[in-house]
């Protein structure tokens, strides 16, 4: 199966390309905007997914598409709707989508792949929740799309996940949050991900030409549990109480300045490993949203058999204590 | 959903699978960890976040000796959280020895063991914020941690047993989100159950009969019921519930109320220890999760076996506070701000006796001319207690002298004299209020005198120092205080004779299929430990009981035929 990879130079879109060169069956090429893959290789294409006539020559001679864009709305929403133009334009039958969680907003519960959207949760649920829409229309005209709606994806090499909220633990800016940190983490192992992905290309056809899966490892825990076992595995001990107020100073009063320092730094083209991580409010808000992601339909369609969170723990642990190591 | 029970119809009858009552530790965490199996859960609570003297009035009582027993108002909370608004924090798990059958423990042994709650004790220990399950100081700092007292290794009396503190962890607040959002949970305030209503067979609980202080009254109709009222309240509704059993529920026996335990507490004697002060660690240890700890001196299960002892520990601490002649600042200004301290914390600041004004002079020459320590703890205890989310555990003093009294904390001794009983007079609902007569035996001050004969003679024969205490006083020292505030304990105790307990193995009152008892009002002895713990523990183990049986039940046709 000839597979093209968008968005391959992010943290998934890597991995992603790893499994797929490790499989018999598939001949996976990676796509990205950016001319550097995440660890600063370069082994992909230089593709615009907003530019329709670019990714339409591309998808050429493609049988599946796996679309792991991340970026700002207009590569996320547009970036989508493209997509599916370009897809319908070629031979190109079936496309993976990677969505998210973000998508449910601020529903809290137990929560399956009928719950409905809430798009006013934030730009990138109203992104993700527009490319969604648009890869519907796709199976409409006759495609096949299968969207998955990972949780937090996390495992060696997460910086989203696991490099700053070591970071954070470190600093002593986190740690056992009582019931601001209360949330399910509805943590996912970015191999189980992968694992996802590559069941999903290989299913076969559905009338409705749209199969949805939550991903989320079962025995995911609480944040507070978390960033507990986290700390105590890489030795960021004693872990600290953070009172609700100094969570909201951090987040709401240090957190905008230190994301405007970040960018300007970057703008300049400034190394800034010297800076505080900013803690987004919106990341604070997530600790203590009480949403729960059933993943029944994925164990049971696509066969996944969940990496235990314990060996991902360990996974992540090792993997920070190596960043550590290494300076 | 948290709504208030003035907003029902009166003389309406609400149902939900389990009706829950009480939302202390027992009661919030029995009714979310149900939600969470599923089951639509109605969780009554008798008062408001905040205390009120009308509905803690509810609460009102009398003892048989004051200076024994504080009157059951005090020591615990009629509000939304039960009482763990006040609690200290102090978390241990019992120890195996406490469940078994010991010939030198009248009515001792449980009909569940240790194994049959320690899976529930780390998820207890993450209810309560108390860290991991871990107990043991070799296990939790490395062996190569400083002990207790340096040098002292004996194969009979431990010193590597902790306790973890909790923040202390408000349950009102801490999981007011969980429960405000869960879709099964119903928690209703100002709920005061009044009586439980039986079936005319008196196997059944019909329903339950609601109060609010403002004049609405309703009924609860449920597949189960919980009590999780604490361990004073239990015994007072299933007696004042008779209107098919004329003894009670549960109580054709005479059991419920009886078999009352508290706690043997004290400050006793006089611990020198050779050599420096740094041999000692006397206060607490933070471990690698943040949970403030502390060592305390144990007995040897085999050792209690072998000497006939109920179990107990006992703490490095500081010596009576009443009297000045200590010249510690710390000491005398706590002394002279008792009357600011709550009841519950005060109580133990006294010793007693009556302060002249002189006295109080002497205690404010020892603050004036203690300037720095009194300094360093004011600060100290601003910033880690006062102001801190996890709060440090209590007042500990730098050691100076290494000279210790021990803090005791011992099992007491079941006997069914020792009593909770109902009086006439009613309280503003009509409910019977509660007389206390809580007794201790002279087996209770032996079983002490005798484990610190043995922490004395381990002392010296390991030649790290000596311990003296007044034999003859021993009694006078334990009781100072009375009963440890606030550990109800026994009065609906757990059991395989009917004619001795009132609940069995899994909580359910014995004549009763649908009544079950969450608290340590079910615990058949007291154990050294804390009890907020092992209620958690087994109130989670109830819940999985409850939903697992719930799955089974087969509706009654008068259950089923009610609607909210």
């Amino acid at each position: 199966m000839k597979i093209l990879v968008l968005g391959a130079s992010g943290y998934l879109g890597m991995r992603l390309l790893d499994k797929l060169a490790a499989t018999d069956w598939a001949q996976a090429t990676g796509a990205a905007r950016g001319r550097r893959n995440a660890d600063g290789t370069t082994s992909h294409m230089r593709l615009d997914i907003r530019n329709l006539k670019a990714l339409t020559h591309a998808l050429n001679g493609y049988e599946c598409v796996v679309n792991c864009v991340a970026g700002d709305f207009d590569s996320i929403a547009n970036g989508a709707k493209t997509l599916v133009r370009a897809a319908l334009d070629t031979k190109c039958r079936r496309i993976v989508h990677l969505s998210t969680m973000s998508v449910y907003g601020r529903t809290e519960g137990r929560v399956s792949e009928a719950a409905l959207f809430d798009p006013q949760f934030g730009w990138y649920a109203r992104a993700k929740c527009e490319a969604e829409l648009h890869m519907t229309e796709f199976a409409r005209n006759g495609g096949e799309v299968v969207i998955l709606r990972p949780g937090c994806v996390f495992g060696s090499g997460s910086e989203l996940w696991v490099g700053r909220i070591g970071r954070w633990l470190r600093a002593g800016r986190l740690g056992e949050l009582g019931a601001a940190g209360d949330g399910w983490s509805n943590l996912v192992n970015v191999d189980d991900v992968c694992k996802a992905i590559l069941a999903a290309m290989r299913l076969p056809g559905t009338q409705s030409g749209t199969l949805v899966f939550n991903l989320v490892a079962p025995d995911s825990p609480r944040w507070n549990d978390y960033f507990l076992d986290l700390a105590l595995a890489i030795g960021a001990t004693p872990v600290r109480r953070i009172s609700a107020r100094q969570l909201k100073i951090d987040s709401l009063l240090a957190g905008p300045p230190l994301k405007v320092a970040e960018k300007l730094l970057d703008k300049f083209g400034i190394q800034h490993r010297w800076l505080p991580d900013a803690l987004p409010p919106s990341v604070a808000r997530l600790w203590a949203q009480d949403i729960r992601l059933i993943s029944q339909a994925a164990t049971d369609v696509l066969a996944l058999n969940w990496i235990r969170y314990e060996a991902s723990l360990g996974e992540c642990a090792d993997w920070l204590r190596g960043c550590m190591v290494s300076g | 959903m948290i709504t208030d029970a003035n907003t029902v119809p009166r003389n309406a009858c609400l149902y939900a699978e389990v009706c829950v009552i009480g939302s202390g530790a027992a009661g919030i965490a029995l009714a979310l960890t149900l939600s969470d199996k599923g089951k639509s859960v109605l969780l009554l609570e008798a008062g408001y976040d905040r205390e009120d003297s009308r509905t803690q009035a509810l609460y009102k009582g009398e003892v048989s000796n004051e200076k024994l027993h504080s009157p059951p108002d005090k020591y615990r909370q009629r509000r939304f959280g039960g009482s763990t608004p006040i609690w200290g924090g102090r978390c241990v798990p019992f120890d195996p020895i406490d469940f078994d059958t010991r010939s030198y423990v009248p009515f001792s042994g449980w009909p569940i063991s240790y194994k049959d709650v320690s899976p529930f004790y780390p998820a207890a220990n993450v209810w309560a914020e108390a860290g991991r399950c871990q107990y043991d100081a070799d296990e939790v700092f490395g062996l190569a941690s400083v002990p207790m007292i340096r040098g002292f290794v004996s194969p009979v009396v431990y010193t590597n047993s902790l306790e973890r503190f909790s923040c202390p962890t408000n349950f009102s607040k801490r999981y007011r989100n969980r429960l405000q959002r869960a879709v099964n949970v119903r928690v209703m305030l100002g709920a005061n159950c009044t009586a439980i209503r039986l079936q005319p067979n008196g196997q059944q609980v019909q329903g339950i009969d609601v109060a609010t202080l403002s004049g609405n009254r309703f009924s609860v109709n449920a597949k189960m019921f919980a009590l999780a009222v604490g361990g004073l309240e239990t015994p007072r509704l299933l007696l004042a519930s008779r209107d098919v059993s004329a003894a009670g529920i549960g109580n054709e026996y005479d059991v419920v109320g009886r078999y009352y335990l508290c706690h043997i507490a004290g400050s006793v004697g006089l611990l020198t220890i050779k050599g420096s002060t740094n041999v000692v660690r006397h206060g607490y240890e933070v471990a690698p999760d943040g949970v403030y700890c502390r060592r305390r001196l144990s007995l040897a299960p085999s050792e209690q076996r072998r000497l006939g002892l109920a179990n107990m520990v006992a703490r490095l601490h500081f010596s009576g506070i009443a009297d000045p002649s200590h010249r510690n600042g710390v000491l005398s200004g706590l002394y002279l701000a008792k009357n600011l301290i709550s009841y519950e914390y005060g109580k133990r600041l006294d010793d007693g006796g009556t302060a002249t004004f002189a006295t109080y002079l002497r205690h404010l020459r020892n603050v004036l001319t203690d300037p720095v320590d009194t300094s360093a703890f004011l600060l100290h205890w601003l910033t880690k207690h006062t102001y801190a989310e996890r709060k440090f555990p209590s007042v500990i003093l730098r050691n100076k002298t290494n000279r210790f009294a021990l803090e005791i904390n011992g099992e007491q001794i079941p006997q069914a004299t020792s009593r909770v009983a109902l009086i006439d007079a009613t309280d503003e609902l009509g409910v019977r209020r509660l007389r206390v007569d809580w007794r201790y035996s002279p087996l209770d001050i032996d079983s002490v005198r005798r484990t610190l004969d043995v922490f004395a003679s381990e002392f010296e024969r390991c030649n790290i120092g000596s311990f003296q205490y007044n034999r003859d006083a021993l009694g006078e020292d334990l009781m100072r205080y009375g009963a440890f505030g606030g550990h109800h304990i026994g009065t609906a105790r757990m059991g395989n004779d009917v004619r001795t307990s009132v609940v069995d193995a899994n909580c359910k009152v014995h004549s009763v299929d649908n009544l079950f008892v969450a608290g340590s009002a079910v615990f058949p002895t007291s154990s050294q430990a804390n009890p907020t713990l092992t209620i958690i523990a087994l109130s989670l183990r109830l819940a999985d009981h409850m939903a697992r049986s719930l799955s089974d039940v087969v509706v009654s046709p008068t259950v089923a035929g009610l609607g909210q």
